[in-house]
């Protein structure tokens, strides 16, 4: 049954990342915990006077030997615990939870953006191969490719919310405002307002990929029997183009999204930096420079389950868009 | 010509052979395409730049980059405009921008170059290892790309960097234990597909040591390929370092052109209007990017490495 | 279409060879990849020191030869054992503060004047407190400041703590000041109950200090704060000394002119807790200020005025009789009573708040004495008092922290990890809500006794210092009160735009270069002062604070009109002069024109 050999390799897939995610915690543990200096000294003040800090050290569980560290980390994870944060004194994961919607936001909205531009403009750039606009946009592309995206979004915020303030210049909500829930908050003017301008920065950068990507698929299968079978028949070449070609030229850039979610999450970090955008990538750099173990920690590890979660919503995607080459895949590992 | 579908692996680019006109799959050919394209000249020659202004930028440089430049009278001489004195102007501590611009060449050619070498060489060495043999030793490999490619790169390397010491080797470092992945994927495919040559069976069958074979029959195949890699890595290699000065993690001592532009943002320099501080250090970075995808042969050949015979 | 195999040829073998080779030799050139010149580079407008090579003359031409010791100048191995190693120089990184890092890059330059090697090694923050509390016997000598705060107004905590012998160990003073005089003084100032005679101890403390050159301190910064004058009243805008606008005088009596009635103010740090048992950094405590009221308050002035509590009256130098203000309430309705006050003192004394304990540990009892009377017995004459503890400790309801303190005593963990969902007060705002690192919003408590004009309090998060200057001339902010960019710039900008003023005011606090007595050549006074001649401070004041700032001769700050000793010998700024001063406390150069301890003395600490 083909639905069910794709919900087996379904399966198996999941199997493999969840793997994934253990090791990189394993990773995590060992890179924190083997970093040289000492991890309380953000922590504990002068004040605090020997025993305190003796007793401190026993809370945290530093006094034990690194394979019981280990243990307790790693059941902590299992139950959703990442530990307490040095500064806010709060749970870590409380801390994620908060703020991890609004990272969603700014990770999934460029990616969508990104995707939809991408795959209309290579459209467009393959079925006008050889003009005026493709050799432009292919400069385009390259420039948005290499641009670092700290830079461009350095130059859009002086553009868009200073000089013409057309946006605001931080935040993803106006002084004041109080959002009742996520719901609320997705659905509100102001969020958005607020979202523009870091989801286009990122969304510039990302666009590359699938345009490209799409672009060449479409060169490919415009040459394809079936499109030239289509012209013969007197389609439309609107129809041509759309029907035919996109449909399947679409399938291994959707697959190829993976490639690009490395680069989101990584933009994320800078992009909320120079937006002041109140999510993990920001955390994450301020816990590490804080000396914050256990934040930074469960910063990083969030983010990376991010990743491997949508590494997950890929594989899925492929394979119920594409089940025969789940089928070849095994004939050929 | 439908792509290979053996090597349409989970979230690689889909590869096929490199067919050359000239003597087959070699540097040579390599060479011999790259002077076909003009935009990959473009590339070669924005190297070759960057290369040697990496060597003799600094005794180019009219002023020492972390010298604060005075007056007669003794006044820094802080945010100036360019001027034929400061070409490019001078920070607002009073240091000239143009003399930095001409230094970070040396950081970002030996970030870029050693990231990619050491990306190129991890990642070939792997992606042949893990096609050829195949079993547990590709599972193993494979799997370890995968977590590789699970850890989100640019906070891995701020973490590492801040943790270890901010230099640019642990920048280098951080880099280099992330950036194989996608090169090993994309090689063992290739290697997939040429290990069912007739003339690596014909050594095999000879009675020739697999290594031997995978080295001297196999690899000499799949290295133009890594060399196009090698220049993407590059390229990524140096945005990422200037996104970790950016972030005020890099190396403290080191003027790279990310440091300039964390200089610029610490210190305003949009609100000053201090242009000729923002835009050519980012124009730099962009420059040896760009040049890396040129080399990649072009922007078609970049993602399908295979020649439009136009 | 095909490949047939190739080998690799030689050709392609030699020239990966060629690419990798040079790579390698790139990347080892590369090593230094910046170049850090040595400082006789040409164009710098310092004095090179081959000029003043000429001016050290001989050892035997002058009257230092009746010091020198007959071995003089025949030991070339004992010369080269006395030569002074190299000093390692540690600041802040350019991430941290890069004022401070600069700062730190121009004492090094400064240093090498002397003839000594001199490196500047930056780090973060954290790291850079790390090595100097910890490793007290580990650096030589590192930038620093001492952050102004409103309890820091009396001089009493800057003199005492930074400098007497007791806190060496582990507490302020982490350059090993050891002087029995200064001990003697600084106990005096603390006890002393006539204020005339208590001014004249501190300026004499001041001028031992600006003698023995502990600390070359530097300046005390201009704080800037600038405010939309469309919105607030400009008369309601307050200043406090050392504090500067951003205080808690102008929070409660801003008057809004028009339709915007909140105020909208940034912070580049996040607050982190809003407890009032704990702080983490200085943004919590704007918030826990105005949500927690405490009995007594610095005023603009600088001097402790009676705030929750009606009457402060001292019977003698150890007890104080407290009269609680009537009708207070807590944010949840409840009434304030002298109960609560108790309570506020006795919590910290325990455990489970460690910031607050110094600040309960000189009280010995605390009694009640009438249904809004209280008395607190000190274990000693303590002036300071009413600075340091009245006006720091935050009424705390006991209704609420009773049972979570009783709950906690039970834990490992202390108070400070408990956030109540609702912070309850009786300050003169109430919590409304807190977005994690977006921002805090509180509202005016208007059964307050002293409530404020605005309705809303809103602080929001900014980390990008260009972002704060395009919201205030949106309007999105109408009051900074952080700033971490160029002061020239946001000065400029204010003058650009008519609806923006600026109030400024000298900091309490103050930078400096703390050395480290521990490690010679620190532990001689005349290295010390001869270090501190050949630092230009208005150099710095005018390049790194484009003259926001003041010179600075001592840890007190000017703006303490009262305790400031503006009477202080200035140390001229005069290199040859310094090394003349070395030379005749019996230092001298090497032939290379390094720096040596005197004769009998040599380097113990060199690697």
């Amino acid at each position: 049954m083909k639905h069910w050999r794709t919900i087996q390799l379904i399966a198996a897939r999941v199997g493999e990342r969840l793997l994934v995610l253990v090791i990189i915690a394993t990773i995590l543990f060992f890179m924190f915990r083997l970093m040289p200096g000492n991890p309380l000294v953000a922590y504990i003040s002068p004040t605090f006077t020997a025993e305190q800090q003796e007793a401190l050290m026993k809370a945290f569980g530093l006094d034990k030997p690194l394979s019981v560290q280990y243990f307790i980390y790693m059941a902590n994870l299992a139950r959703g615990n990442l530990g307490d944060s040095f500064f806010y004194k709060k749970p870590v994961a409380q801390l994620m939870g908060e703020l991890l919607p609004n990272t969603l936001m700014l990770t999934v909205i460029p990616l969508l953006l990104a995707y939809a531009f991408g795959i209309v403009a290579g459209t467009v750039l393959a079925w006008r191969r050889g003009s005026k606009l493709e050799g432009a946009g292919i400069i385009y592309t390259l420039i948005s490719r290499s641009a670092p995206e700290f830079w461009v979004g350095m130059i859009l915020l002086t553009l868009f919310a200073f000089k013409l303030k057309w946006f605001p210049a931080s935040g993803a909500s106006s002084p004041g405002v109080i959002y009742s829930s996520f719901l609320h908050q997705v659905t509100s003017a102001d969020f958005w307002r607020h979202l523009i301008l870091p989801a286009l920065t990122m969304a510039f950068y990302l666009q590359g990929l699938p345009l490209l990507l799409m672009r060449s698929n479409m060169l490919d299968v415009l040459e394809e029997d079936f499109v030239t079978m289509a012209r013969m028949k007197g389609v439309s070449e609107w129809t041509v183009v759309l029907r035919h070609a996109a449909r399947n030229a679409l399938l291994p850039v959707v697959t190829a999204m993976a490639l690009g979610i490395g680069y989101t999450i990584g933009g994320d970090v800078v992009v909320e930096t120079i937006f002041s955008w109140p999510g993990l990538g920001r955390m994450l750099v301020r816990a590490v420079a804080n000396r914050d173990y256990p934040l930074a920690q469960g910063a990083f590890f969030v983010l990376a389950a991010l990743m491997v979660f949508m590494n997950l919503v890929a594989d899925v995607m492929y394979y119920v868009l594409d089940p025969r080459v789940g089928r070849t895949k095994e004939a050929t590992t | 010509m439908s792509v290979d579908v053996a090597s349409t692996q989970r979230s690689e680019v889909p590869v096929a052979e490199i067919a050359t006109t000239t003597a087959p799959g070699s540097f040579s050919a390599l060479w011999a395409g790259l002077r076909r394209d003009r935009m990959a000249m473009v590339g070669v020659f924005i190297y070759a730049a960057a290369f040697v202004l990496a060597i003799i930028g600094p005794s180019l440089a009219p002023y020492d980059p972390q010298q604060v430049i005075k007056d007669s009278a003794g006044n820094w001489l802080t945010s100036q405009e360019p001027s034929p004195q400061f070409l490019l102007g001078t920070t607002n501590m009073g240091r000239d921008i143009f003399s930095q611009l001409l230094y970070g060449a040396r950081p970002a050619v030996v970030v870029g170059f050693l990231a990619a070498f050491i990306v190129v060489a991890i990642g070939t060495i792997i992606g042949l290892v893990s096609g050829y043999f195949g079993g547990w030793v590709d599972s193993v490999l494979m799997r370890l790309a995968d977590v590789a490619f699970g850890i989100p790169f640019l906070p891995f390397v701020v973490v590492l960097v801040a943790f270890l010491k901010p230099s640019i080797w642990n920048v280098v470092l951080g880099m280099s234990l992330l950036f194989w992945c996608n090169t090993a994927r994309v090689i063992r495919s290739q290697v997939l597909v040429v290990k069912e040559r007739d003339f690596v069976e014909a050594a095999r069958v000879a009675g020739a040591s697999p290594w031997r074979i995978l080295f001297v029959y196999v690899a000499p195949n799949v290295l133009p390929l890594s060399f196009l890699y090698g220049s993407l890595a590059m390229g990524w290699a140096i945005l990422t370092e200037a996104s970790v000065s950016f972030l005020g993690f890099g190396d403290p001592k080191v003027i790279s052109w990310g440091f300039m532009l964390q200089d610029a943002y610490n210190a305003q320099a949009m609100t000053r209007g201090a242009w000729a501080w923002i835009i050519p250090p980012g124009l730099c970075i962009m420059a040896m990017v760009m040049a890396g995808f040129f080399i990649g042969r072009g922007t078609e050949e970049m993602l399908f490495p295979r020649l439009r015979e136009q | 279409m095909l490949k047939s195999h190739k080998k690799l040829t030689r050709r392609e073998f030699l020239a990966t060879a060629a690419i990798v080779g040079s790579s390698i030799a790139l990347a080892s050139c590369g090593a230094t990849p910046t170049a850090t010149p040595a400082p006789t580079a040409t164009k710098a407008a310092a004095p090179a020191p081959t000029a003043t090579k000429a001016a050290a003359p001989a050892p035997t031409a002058t009257k230092a030869a009746a010091a020198a010791p007959t071995t003089a100048p025949a030991a070339a191995g004992d010369a080269k054992a006395r030569v002074i190693r190299k000093l390692i120089l540690v600041g802040q990184d350019q991430g941290s503060d890069a004022k401070e890092f600069e700062m730190g890059k121009f004492t090094a330059d400064a240093v090498k004047q002397l003839g000594i090697d001199v490196e500047l090694q930056a780090m973060p923050w954290e790291q850079l407190s790390d090595l100097v509390w910890y490793q007290r016997d580990k650096w030589d000598f590192t930038m620093w400041q001492m952050v102004g705060r409103a309890e820091r107004s009396d001089p009493d905590e800057l003199l005492y703590n930074l400098f007497h012998s007791s806190t060496v160990k582990d507490g302020y003073n982490f350059i090993g000041y050891i002087k029995p005089e200064y001990d003697k003084l600084a106990e005096a100032q603390r006890a002393e109950t006539d204020p005339a005679k208590r001014v004249e101890l501190v300026k004499q403390c001041q001028a031992m200090l600006n003698e023995d050159q502990p600390y070359v301190n530097y300046c005390h910064q201009m704080m800037d704060y600038v405010y939309n004058n469309t919105v607030w009243e400009p008369s309601t805008i307050l200043d406090q000394a050392g504090i500067g606008a951003k205080n808690f005088w102008t929070f409660i009596s801003a008057k809004p002119k028009g339709d915007q009635k909140d105020m909208v103010l940034v912070s580049g740090p996040v607050v982190t807790a809003i407890n009032p048992l704990y702080i983490s950094g200085g943004t919590d405590s704007w918030v826990t200020e105005l949500i927690w009221d405490r009995l007594m308050r610095i005023g603009t002035d600088g001097l402790a005025k009676p705030w929750a509590a009606e009457k402060v009256q001292w019977a003698d130098p150890k007890t104080v009789d407290i009269t609680l203000r009537q009708g207070m309430k807590w944010h949840d309705g409840k009434p304030v009573t002298i109960d609560d006050v108790i309570f506020s003192f006795q919590a910290p004394m325990g455990d489970e708040a460690p910031m607050y304990k110094p600040f309960v540990s000189r009280i010995d009892s605390i009694t009640k004495t009438g249904d809004n009377t209280c008395r607190f017995v000190l274990k000693t004459a303590y002036v300071p008092f009413e600075t340091a503890s009245l006006a720091k400790i935050n009424l705390i309801p006991k209704h609420i922290w009773e049972p979570v303190l009783k709950d906690l005593s039970t834990k490992p963990e202390n108070a400070e990890k408990y956030q109540e969902k609702v912070p309850i007060g009786s300050g003169p705002f109430k919590f409304v809500a807190w977005k994690q690192s977006e921002e805090v919003t509180l509202e005016a408590n208007t059964e307050h006794f002293n409530a404020p004009k605005m309705r809303r309090w809103v602080l929001r998060f900014v980390a990008n210092p260009e972002a704060v200057l395009g919201m205030m001339h949106s309007g999105e902010l109408n009051f900074i009160s952080f700033y971490a960019g160029d002061p020239a710039l946001l000065l400029s900008e204010v003058q650009k735009d008519p609806k923006l003023s600026v109030v400024s005011t000298i900091e309490l606090g103050s930078r400096f270069l703390a050395m480290n007595e521990r490690r010679p050549p620190f532990d001689d006074v005349w290295f010390r002062k001869a270090l501190s001649m050949c630092i230009d401070k208005q150099a710095i004041v005018q390049g790194i604070y484009k003259g926001r700032a003041v010179v600075s001769n001592s840890i007190i700050s000017p703006s303490m009109k009262a305790w400031y000793n503006d009477k202080l010998p200035p140390i001229p700024v005069d290199v040859k002069a310094a090394r003349q001063l070395l030379k005749d406390h019996g230092y001298d150069w090497d032939s290379s024109g390094k720096l040596m301890y005197p004769a009998g003395k040599t380097e113990t600490l060199a690697k």
